[in-house]
């Protein structure tokens, strides 16, 4: 199970799911982070963590963490 | 600003996710100047005013914070969504006026849906029709306000275009709106993960009929263009949707990156604070020669009795030794204002939040930290963006470390005894060492409490860090230049009645009750008998009776009670300690500026009866540590008691960082004397 978090930059995918477990999915999906949805990796900070998502037309920041409840494949 | 809110009047809030061009609508409607920013959350207070009368609508308007949903996860957006259901003043609105970013259609439309679903009358006010444009899109309003059952307007608030169509709207149905009021219960507005996905499903369909492809042939039908693109173009309209602004992409490209991005970040922060000293010197030299020969002069012109002291001393002195440092918090506000206009602060954020998290903050501590810089007041409500509760108490907690602009004139004064005329660039380099300094303990502070975990600030779990990184923007010089002046404004009106106030009473205890006293004139100038009758009229003063209670507690930091007295006066607000000093040490010599005439004051000065100085570089660099780590500021004790929701938080912070201050100080000077400096 591949998420978010293992994005390279540039990389290109579709949310396949997210996990409902994890405590920032709602926040997530309200965002807009939902299965279906076209996000690609633009950028990562400094440190490799957070990382820059580009979803439904901008671009949200979050931390690996965060990222590991979008399911990829 | 009276508001009218008699019963005909009709209540409308803004409402709408993070840069949708709320303030944007509201200043239009309102003809007010404020700022917009472009950190997602910081509008943390609302504004208020009348619709404006060319428009015809008799209204009070409402402007919010942003929110992304319904669902609160940080205070600030469960305070913007409360006053949302129930103003405090005015209740619920007659009409919530939404902003939609129509280039982020999907996104925006969830909070829309939400709102909806919420039982508020809701007009939607469609902003960036001309970015959407840009992409070689369009977007069929009338058709989206059938399928979503509320009017939709699309409306550049910039020009103005199409407000006016749909103010008209509003009047025509006013009467209803004002008694068409829904019960809604918050409930209905907060989700579970399955209405998201549902929401966002629906959300998903209206977008594909509404949002079309711009032809370059604009006669062509629209529902037929919209059948079109469904069967052929679907694909590639969403992709389409989904791009980024191509030039925030590439600024990001720089402002992001590994090196050049925390090169630029340092090279930011490290301009924000030196500019500080750089360019203000200059016009704070202006002011202070000013505020000299307005005190010299009011001396002549009343004569040397009470009345003329008091004039001088009491008001023009005290006054003048504050109004000097304005220039300098103005730069700050600028500098701060055009780092939030332009976009920065969210990346700033992204940086930061790494190494801030080690300690137990958040990227998010980032823009509180920073306006901490200013003051701690405004920092210690930015943090109500910070959703995890320990984080933002933490946050909370080390912002009096950092050194706000009402320490600046403190450090100032000092630096300017320790490194006189030609040696002035040097002041620059230490103040720029004191705002790293003091960087650094509330850092190290930081990561001491977070150690002590559960003890000091009880832990909570999921920390997280989501936030949008808005699209850069060319930041608009009058509006910066408005927003600082505000600020200013709110410092001088906060600031200012303190410090004349404290001036007065200061003046008044150092001066009576000898105010006439005896010194023997025989063989001295008029000159040296005016400097004897001071310091004769001051070692006979209230001042100096309330000295010797407290002298005992300066001595071991090689001061005096002179000093002591500025201190305590300085609780009432930092800047007060120059001014107090200027009055303690009869700053009356005419010489050319008040700062000059301050500093040689301080040269002059003995301890006691003996011919030891009083300041010497230990001593000062002693003052300097004190003023880095107390908490002298009761008005950020009780903002912290306000925003931490009990005394246990402002009271730690008042022991631990008023004890520190006095023990740091203690160690810097004796250490000092130790190593031979005197
Ligand atoms: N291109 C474009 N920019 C707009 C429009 N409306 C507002 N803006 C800009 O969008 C930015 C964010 O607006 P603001 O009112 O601060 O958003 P708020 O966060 O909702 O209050 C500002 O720089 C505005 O100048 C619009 O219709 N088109
Ligand atoms: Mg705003």
């Amino acid at each position: 199970m591949k998420t978010a978090a293992e994005l390279k930059c540039g990389e290109k995918v579709t949310i396949n799911d997210i996990n409902i477990q994890h405590p920032s999915a709602k926040r997530l999906l309200e965002v807009g982070f939902t299965p279906g949805q076209e996000i690609e990796l633009v950028n990562k900070s400094v440190f490799n963590d957070p990382i820059a998502i580009s979803l439904r037309g901008t671009v949200i920041a979050l931390r690996k963490s965060d990222a590991d409840c979008i399911i990829i494949s | 600003m009276t508001l009218n809110s008699s019963s005909c009047n009709l209540f409308i809030t803004l409402a709408g996710s993070p840069n949708s061009g709320k303030t944007t609508l509201f200043n239009y409607l309102s003809g007010k100047n404020y700022k917009t920013v472009n950190y997602p959350g910081s509008t943390v207070d609302s504004a208020l005013a009348n619709l404006q009368r060319k428009f015809n609508l008799n209204a009070l308007l409402l402007d919010s914070p942003g929110i992304i949903s319904l669902n609160p996860e940080s205070t600030d957006e469960e305070i913007a969504i409360n006053s949302l259901y129930k103003h405090a003043k005015l209740g619920k609105p007659d009409l919530v006026i939404v902003t939609v970013d129509a280039s982020q259609l999907s996104r925006h439309l969830y909070l829309v849906k939400q709102i909806v679903n919420a039982n508020f009358n809701v007009v939607i006010a469609l902003t960036m029709v001309d970015i959407l444009n840009q992409k070689g899109l369009d977007i069929d309003e009338n058709k989206l306000s059938k399928i979503i059952h509320c009017k939709v307007f699309k409306v550049d608030s910039r020009s103005g275009k199409g407000v006016q169509k749909l103010l008209n709207y509003v009047n025509n149905i006013k009467n209803k709106l004002k008694n068409n009021h829904l019960q809604s219960s918050k409930s209905s507005g907060t989700n579970t993960t399955e209405e998201v996905l549902r929401i966002y499903n629906e959300i998903e369909v209206i977008e594909e009929q509404t949002i079309f492809e711009l032809n370059e042939n604009k006669n062509i039908d629209l529902t037929e263009a919209n059948k079109q693109l469904n069967l052929i173009t679907n694909k590639s309209l969403k992709s389409k949707c989904n791009q980024i602004d191509a030039r925030t992409a590439k600024i990001d490209k720089i402002l992001l990156h590994k090196t050049w991005g925390l090169l630029f970040f340092f090279l930011i922060m490290a301009f924000t604070f030196t500019s500080i000293f750089w360019f203000a010197q200059p016009i704070m030299d202006f002011i202070s020669f000013i505020f000299q020969v307005l005190s010299t002069e009011m001396l002549i012109l009343v004569g040397n009795n009470w009345l003329g002291m008091f004039l001088a001393n009491g008001i023009i002195n005290g006054v003048g030794s504050v109004a000097v440092f304005i220039p300098q918090i103005l730069i700050l506000f600028l500098i701060l204002g055009f780092l939030e206009d332009s976009g920065y602060l969210a990346r700033g954020a992204m940086l930061i939040d790494r190494p801030l998290s080690k300690i137990g903050l958040n990227g998010k501590s980032f823009v509180p930290m920073l306006s901490g810089f200013a003051c701690a007041i405004p920092a210690m409500m930015a943090a109500r963006t910070i959703p995890n509760r320990r984080e933002r108490m933490l946050t909370i907690f080390i912002l009096p470390l950092l050194s706000c602009s009402a320490r600046l004139p403190v450090y100032t004064l000092l630096l300017a005894f320790l490194f006189p005329g030609n040696k002035a660039w040097i002041a620059g380099l230490v103040l720029a060492s004191i705002y790293l300094l003091s960087t650094i303990s509330s850092v190290l502070v930081a990561a001491i409490i977070n150690k002590l975990n559960n003890k000091i600030i009880k832990d909570e779990d999921n920390s997280s860090f989501i936030l949008e990184l808005p699209a850069y923007r060319r930041p608009k010089l009058k509006v910066v230049a408005i927003n600082m002046w505000h600020s200013g404004k709110l410092y001088i009106q906060k600031a200012g009645p303190v410090i004349l106030v404290l001036s007065i009473f200061i003046w008044f205890f150092t001066t009576f009750p000898n105010i006439d006293p005896q010194v023997n004139e025989k063989n001295i100038t008029q000159e040296q008998v005016n400097r004897l009758k001071n310091s004769e009229r001051l070692a006979t003063s209230y001042a100096a009776d309330l000295g010797k209670i407290i002298q005992p507690v300066m001595t071991p930091l090689g001061l005096d009670w002179r000093v002591g007295v500025s201190l305590i006066a300085a609780f009432a607000a930092r800047e007060v300690f120059v001014s107090s000093m200027t009055l303690i040490f009869k700053v009356t010599d005419s010489h050319s500026s008040l700062m000059d005439s301050m500093i040689g004051a301080m040269r002059n000065a003995k301890i006691g009866n003996t011919e030891q100085k009083l300041f010497t570089p230990a001593s000062i660099i002693g003052i300097i540590i004190f003023f880095m780590f107390a908490l002298q500021c009761l008005a950020t004790v009780a903002v912290s008691r306000k925003e931490t929701g009990s005394w246990r938080i402002p009271i730690l912070q008042l022991l631990i960082f008023s004890s520190l201050a006095y023990v740091l100080s203690f160690i810097a000077v004796n250490g000092l004397r130790i190593l031979g400096m005197s």
